[in-house]
């Protein structure tokens, strides 16, 4: 790693710093491989990613120091502990997302920036209210929003299939401005065509897999869009070599999309 | 009436399955128990059993261990009935019990032991008597078929809280102690524990739950990590964790495959410290039992896939399961300390069984210590080659094939020692290509 870490312009390493939210809670379904994908492309371009966590008992954190913000899905009974802890940041968050701070959030996180999460028991866990979706769980226990699933997305310039895997109870209402549209796979809800919230500096959705293993696409603009807003100039990212990324692409949507 | 009819169409069915088998080379595995289950729901309420019932549930480790209880037993000179092959859903227990009854539905044997799927242990235990439950460990493992750890964790909190036979707990790992305070009045609770090992760690180095009390939520605070979330920890406000224990494995030295119990030395064939586990659960139902377990650990042979370890043309090549990330950090464990030069064959399938969401292969923690290469197959090849490679591994070091002959073929162009590791679907397949090779 330490040669990746040395500009070889000589100039000084451009360094982006990202919030991991409660890792030890929001963590299903590997997660964290979003934050390994984004530090190996970065590495790879001799961008430094510092990489901060904060969790129930830590130092309060001020989110417009960073250029991203990660949180990911969690189990039921550890979602309501942490709702009453990230409420506390509510004006913060808010403050951050105006300032063009990028949030990348996973299912649990995604549904936590609505409104409100609604229990199969009809128990309301309040939400951010960041944006104005809200999640009501299905009353049948036994169903879930669960597959494979690929959208169609528009990010940045380009038009991209976004492959991942869904499953979640919950079913988000009130999208006006989805993350893409389902081509195969459920989305917002049952049977949905469309998936996930999608602004600028946002992309919320069900997708893991993690998301961006599979979607260098969403990787990069990710990083381009936080180098520029950072430095305040026009990037160009260097290709990588992503055979297998391609693969894996192609292999997938042939064997879903017939 | 009617029951002994099913039994009868059962055994003649058998018998013509079996010879089918022979001929295709096949196994048979729940098929009898499905159609048994179809023409007879309450089949298994019928059967009359009068020898103790002895169940095994976890994440990892049910059919090693369930195979070493019923080895234990055997060696003591006891008749015992087992779902040996791991079918051990409601139909594969049912196909085995069928296989071994009279037509009135007595099953003759001394011990009846079983593994049993997490999810089932409510469903064919509200059907037969259940003497003694070993719970070994939680993890995750194909959530979107279980739902969430939790939720199964639920599920058998629910039936224990009628239930008073023995129960054997894993003190070590939080998400099975727990299930000891599921009924109060149960009286037959046993915990079992490994004293801390050479590679434990005061950070988690895995994946893992469990990271909260389950009675007031506190923060656990862990002395030191076996593996994933397994290891000495406890509530700092109520104490969850410290117990009395029944059974406590010492000194245990992977290298000489040797441990102590209540003063008795043991030479096994285990080199990981999660089959030490599975043993001190073995242990603790052959103390129960009154039955000698030292000399069956001396010989019991793992195997099937599960840390076997075989030479392919001279070639050293360990195989081994491992359906989600704590089975897979066990054998990355195993193959790290290993000082000698490897590759790694890793094989990925996301069939219904092994279920459809292959996210859990991030939940891995894929330092490789000594790998000068590895190959990737599978269904999913490319989504573990893209997962090795993000760790850090050189890419041009990885290569990605998803027809499996052709991995297998690759795999043995160099003569430096194996490692494989392939999940549930992915197992057999791999394992038959591999010996195919000799």
């Amino acid at each position: 790693m330490g040669a990746h870490l040395a500009n070889k312009r000589g100039g000084r390493m451009k360094e982006i710093k990202l919030l991991y939210l409660y890792p030890d809670m929001l963590e299903l379904y590997g997660d964290y491989g979003n934050i390994q994908v984004l530090k190996y492309r970065m590495e790879k371009r001799g961008i430094n990613l510092i990489i901060d966590k904060y969790s129930i008992g830590d130092k309060a954190p001020d989110f417009c120091l960073y250029d991203i913000v990660f949180a990911g899905g969690g189990a039921d009974n550890e979602q309501t502990i942490l709702s009453e802890d990230l409420i506390r940041y509510k004006d913060n968050i808010k403050d951050a997302i105006n300032k063009g701070v990028f949030f990348l959030l996973i299912c649990g996180a995604y549904q936590l920036f609505g409104k409100y999460y609604k229990g199969v028991e009809g128990n309301v866990i309040p939400g951010l209210e960041i944006f104005d979706y809200y999640t009501e769980a299905i009353e049948d226990r036994t169903k879930r929003c669960i597959g494979n699933i690929v959208i169609n997305t528009k990010i940045g310039e380009t038009e991209t299939k976004v492959i991942g895997f869904e499953n979640h109870g919950g079913q988000t209402y009130n999208i006006k401005t989805p993350f893409g549209k389902v081509i195969y796979g459920n989305g917002n809800k049952f049977e949905d065509s469309e998936e996930g919230f999608f602004k600028k500096n946002v992309i919320a959705t069900y997708l893991h897999g993690p998301l961006l293993s599979k979607n260098p696409v969403i990787a990069d603009y990710i990083i381009k869009y936080c180098l520029e807003r950072k430095y305040n100039e026009k990037s160009m990212l260097n290709e990588l070599d992503d055979t297998f990324e391609n693969k894996c692409r192609e292999q997938l949507i042939n064997s879903f999309c017939k | 009436m009617y029951n002994s009819l099913t039994i009868l169409i059962a055994k003649v069915l058998n018998f013509f399955a079996k010879i089918l088998c022979k001929i295709l080379k096949k196994d048979n595995g729940n098929m009898l128990g499905r159609i048994v289950k179809k023409l007879n729901p309450n089949i298994l309420e019928y059967l009359k059993i009068d020898c103790p019932v002895i169940a095994v549930t976890a994440t990892n480790g049910k059919t090693t261990t369930n195979n070493c209880i019923r080895y234990i037993i055997e060696n003591n000179g006891k008749k015992v009935v087992s779902n040996k092959e791991g079918n051990n859903m409601e139909t594969g227990i049912i196909t085995t019990l069928i296989k071994n009854c009279t037509i009135s539905g007595k099953i003759k044997a001394d011990y009846i032991c079983l593994e049993v799927d997490e999810s089932y242990v409510p469903i064919v235990f509200k059907k037969i008597r259940l003497d003694t439950l070993l719970v070994l460990n939680f993890f995750r493992d194909q959530l979107d078929r279980n739902g969430e750890v939790e939720s199964l964790i639920l599920k058998i909190e629910n039936f224990l809280k009628t239930y008073n036979g023995n129960l054997i707990l894993n003190n070590d790992d939080p998400n099975v102690a727990r299930l000891g305070q599921a009924n109060k009045e149960n009286k037959n609770v046993y915990y079992f524990s490994v004293e801390k090992y050479e590679n434990a760690s005061i950070k988690q180095k895995e994946a893992g739950e469990g990271k909260f009390c389950p009675f007031d939520k506190t923060k656990l605070e862990y002395e030191y990590y076996q593996y994933s979330h397994v290891g000495k920890y406890i509530c700092p406000t109520c104490n969850f964790g410290k117990v009395e224990l029944f059974t406590e494995i010492k000194n245990v030295d992977l290298e000489n495959m040797t441990f102590d119990e209540n003063e008795i030395h043991y030479n096994t064939q285990a080199n990981n410290i999660y089959t030490i586990y599975n043993f001190a659960g073995a242990i603790s139902v052959a103390k129960i039992y009154n039955l000698d377990a030292k000399k069956s650990l001396e010989t019991f042979k793992l195997n099937n896939g599960r840390s076997e370890e075989i030479s392919i043309n001279g070639i050293k090549t360990f195989i081994n399961l491992a359906k989600n990330p704590t089975g897979a950090n066990v054998s990355l464990r195993t193959l790290n300390e290993d000082k000698d030069e490897k590759e790694l064959l890793f094989v990925l399938n996301d069939n219904p069984a092994d279920g459809l969401d292959v996210s859990w292969i991030w939940d891995i923690n894929f330092e490789l210590n000594n790998v000068s290469r590895v190959i990737t197959s599978g269904k999913r090849a490319y989504d573990m080659a893209i997962r090795i490679k993000t760790s850090g591994f050189d890419e041009n070091k990885i290569e990605a094939y998803t027809n499996i002959d052709e991995a297998v073929k690759s795999l043995y162009k160099t003569e430096v020692k194996k490692y494989v590791i392939a999940n549930y679907t992915a197992l057999q397949p791999t394992r038959r290509t591999i010996f195919s090779n000799k």
